[in-house]
């Protein structure tokens, strides 16, 4: 049986999503170039598996893992607006928060561990695409953090975020989806 | 507003993400040869991807219009890449 329309169709909610998935589509053309450079680039040099043998599968794996339960949460927000539930949208917008400040925070502890081992942007061509790479998908990550700590302000103070928390929502899980391809990329393609 | 919505379970796809993302991590320790490996994490990236996109994206209950927002970039990517893929991979 075909599933129910589960996202917001009212004519503000439909211009709203329209634009986000237009913005998510040249997003996908930033972050596809880079990954693009990133492929061919790998693919056509010595391989750079002694540089990504450096990097972390275990921190990725468990930054991975904080990343798709926040993808969670954010869609357990939007489906407590559904409900009318204005304490589940705090509580769970809450959780997406602090998931995305915990990636960030793993994330800055790994920066600062290559840095200290003298693995700096400059120190080679995997090092600048991995900066690159991961620090444009942090600073998403950043975006999206601000959009959702000003939607869980505003359900705070009992205002109508309305279909909003499914646009921030499509933000959010692309960010995510991002991540779900650098993940092997950068950390299991050695 | 709207209630009473039929959600896909958000808790089940959730689950299905960390058992694939776990494949994936696992699937680097398999014997096999370096390009089967690197392929069997990336269709199990991709399927990771499709999971989110159709229940989280809720792109299974969207229009045309905005599943051609979300395919064309992603087919537009994937052309980039394999045409110029045989200059620089096979000219290196």
């Amino acid at each position: 049986m075909r599933m129910a329309v589960v996202s917001e169709q009212s004519a503000p909610a439909r211009r709203g999503k329209i634009a986000v998935w237009w913005l998510i589509a040249s997003e996908v053309m930033i972050f596809g170039g880079a990954l693009s450079c990133y492929i061919l680039a790998r693919t056509a040099g010595p391989g750079w598996s002694a540089e990504a043998a450096h990097l972390s599968a275990i921190l990725a794996t468990i930054n991975t893992f904080v990343l798709l339960t926040s993808s969670m949460t954010m869609a357990m927000a939007f489906a407590a607006y559904q409900k009318a539930d204005q304490r589940g949208v705090c509580r769970f917008l809450l959780c997406t928060i602090l998931l995305g400040l915990a990636f960030l925070g793993i994330k800055a502890y790994e920066y600062i561990s290559h840095i200290a081992d003298g693995l700096a942007p400059w120190s080679g061509s995997f090092w600048s695409f991995y900066y690159l790479l991961t620090g444009l998908h942090a600073l998403h990550v950043i975006a999206g953090i601000i959009v959702n700590i000003i939607l869980l302000l505003a359900a705070g103070k009992g205002l109508h975020t309305g279909y909003r928390i499914e646009i921030a929502g499509l933000y959010w899980h692309f960010v995510d989806i991002v991540w779900i391809f650098l993940f092997p990329l950068l950390y299991l393609s050695y | 507003m709207t209630a009473d919505r039929a959600h896909p379970n958000y808790v089940a796809i959730w689950v299905w993400l960390v058992i694939l993302m776990l494949t994936g991590v696992l699937a680097t320790l398999l014997p096999l040869e370096k390009s089967a490996v690197i392929g069997l994490i990336f269709a199990v990236a991709a399927v990771k991807a499709v999971l989110v996109a159709l229940n989280y994206m809720h792109l299974k209950s969207e229009n045309w219009l905005i599943y051609a927002l979300a395919i064309v970039p992603v087919l537009l990517v994937v052309a980039m890449t394999l045409v110029l893929f045989p200059d620089i991979v096979y000219r290196h």
